[in-house]
């Protein structure tokens, strides 16, 4: 039960900095305005992160009730 | 013709103690590989404490948290990331502690502390971060006023008030139900 399904942290870490990538390229390619796009957007991490971590709670409890 | 008694077995002068394979028992000589304490002083650099703790994913949470929090205070966000710059701090230094406890725990192939489980298994952690996130999210793209809200921030403490007094209530059922004698069948 203890033991976690997956890492949320380091997996919302892995996707934010994936999304930072691609965000910097497109801004390096005149697309988009990074700091004015992080500025905004940035709570989606803390969503996501959240989301996870309530994911992961769903599935450890779904695994201990399994015989 | 004296003949002496044979000697243990000893080590080498300075080579570390060979420990037996599997769970280690706990013993007064046994060395284990974090110290909670220096783990929690080095979390005064919020993240080092997980550094040292090899969880690295959670030390650059806590670092861009903390570092985050103040920068948006700074630039006129004072609600609610006033209030997350010490909830980051002290979480990190606690997290530091438990996280090297648990590690030492695992070491001596023992359980992790029940607390820890109840933190961990809570949807408040999760819940808490997600509400947080929507409530910065509409408030960045102007749904939403942060700043009118301010004035229901009291509200956060009836909340956390509530949720201490229904644990508590629980923690009593809980050692009612483990305390009662079974019943006799006639």
């Amino acid at each position: 039960m203890s033991r976690p399904a997956f890492s949320p942290e380091g997996l919302t870490l892995g996707i934010s900095l994936v999304a930072m990538g691609v965000l910097w390229t497109l801004s390096n390619l005149g697309q988009v305005d990074l700091l004015y796009t992080l500025r905004t957007w940035w709570p989606v991490t803390l969503v996501l992160w959240g989301g996870l971590e309530l994911v992961d709670l769903a599935i450890r409890r779904a695994a201990s009730r399994e015989p | 013709m004296s003949s002496q008694p044979p000697e243990p077995e000893s080590p080498a002068p300075g080579a570390p103690p060979a420990l037996p394979p599997g769970p280690v028992q706990a013993g007064p000589y046994v060395q284990l590989p974090k110290s909670p304490g220096l783990a929690a002083f080095l979390s005064f650099l919020p993240g080092l404490g997980q550094v040292y703790n090899g969880q690295i994913a959670r030390a650059l949470v806590f670092f861009f948290g903390w570092v985050g929090s103040i920068y948006l205070t700074a630039s006129g966000h004072e609600f609610p990331f006033a209030f997350v710059i010490p909830f980051v701090f002290l979480f990190n230094i606690i997290d530091a502690w438990k996280g090297a406890t648990a590690i030492n725990q695992r070491f001596l192939g023992g359980k992790e502390e029940k607390a820890t489980e109840d933190t961990v298994e809570s949807p408040l952690w999760g819940g808490s971060l997600v509400a947080i996130g929507v409530l910065v999210l509409l408030s960045n793209m102007g749904w939403l006023d942060l700043d009118r809200l301010a004035q229901w921030w009291p509200l956060l403490l009836i909340a956390v008030g509530g949720y201490f007094i229904y644990g508590s209530i629980q923690k009593k059922k809980a050692e009612d139900a483990t305390d009662e004698p079974p019943s006799i069948q006639p």
